[in-house]
């Protein structure tokens, strides 16, 4: 859940779009009281245009269901609780940083694969489309076509252009 | 057109997906309802077996197909 929220901080959609409460079947009056915040919170934010995020959506979505991510919180409890076979743990705020780091790297790549799969660009175009830093995309695309996900399409002049696999 | 767009805006009625827990917060909404809280329509729930059953990949499909905000309650 939070790292929904990071994620959505991430792409510029904000995490308040999504709101997580805790009521027990008992309490009706809290379920009201909440029913009204979050309507609040969202009448602030005011509408929101999946249109517009698209690009930004995509790419949370797969940054979700990637293997690594998906790996790493289902070991949540093994790394922080119980430790490796060496009986080292992690402490939950360095365990923490660690699901950040990965998640935005995770995030950066897709978005790169995202935009990959409209058509082949060069690494600057795509540092243009994803808002990200030109070094940043060449560190993410190397790792692509390490995984075989990105490659080499051919040169324009002296420029590389890069596709989608 | 335009006069209806201002008015839309004005009163901008959100929409809102909630993933609801079968055990605690849809029988807190009935309960809710059977004791006439009021509360502002704006949520549309789904009632889900348990909070935990909530994948974080349908939040994003929530706001994809177009929901402004996602709550999840258990």
């Amino acid at each position: 859940m939070e790292l929904v929220r990071y994620l959505l901080d991430l792409s510029g959609i904000g995490r308040d779009r999504v709101q997580l409460r805790w009521i027990s079947a008992a309490e009706g009056q809290l379920f009201a009281k909440y029913v009204a915040e979050v309507t609040n919170i969202t009448q602030e934010l005011g509408p929101f245009d999946p249109k517009k995020f698209r690009l930004p959506l995509a790419a949370v979505e797969q940054t979700l269901n990637s293997t690594r991510i998906r790996w790493l919180l289902g070991l949540t409890k093994q790394i922080t609780e119980q430790g490796n076979v060496y009986n080292e743990k992690l402490k939950d705020k360095d365990f923490k940083k660690l699901l950040q780091q990965a998640t935005e790297e995770e995030y950066q790549k897709a978005l790169i694969i995202e935009v990959l799969k409209q058509s082949p660009r060069s690494v600057r175009e795509m540092a243009e489309k994803t808002g990200l830093p030109v070094y940043t995309v060449s560190l993410r695309l190397n790792e692509l076509e390490r995984c075989n996900q990105a490659g080499l399409k051919e040169y324009s002049g002296s420029t590389p252009i890069f596709m989608g696999m | 057109m335009k006069a209806g767009n201002i008015e839309m805006n004005k009163s901008f009625e959100p929409k809102i997906l909630a993933f609801l827990c079968n055990w605690c917060a849809y029988a807190g909404a009935d309960l809710a309802g059977v004791s006439r809280l009021q509360y502002p329509p704006a949520i549309r729930s789904i009632r889900v077996m348990c909070s935990g059953r909530v994948d974080p990949v349908y939040i994003i499909d929530g706001l994809k197909s177009g929901f402004d905000s996602v709550f999840v309650s258990g």
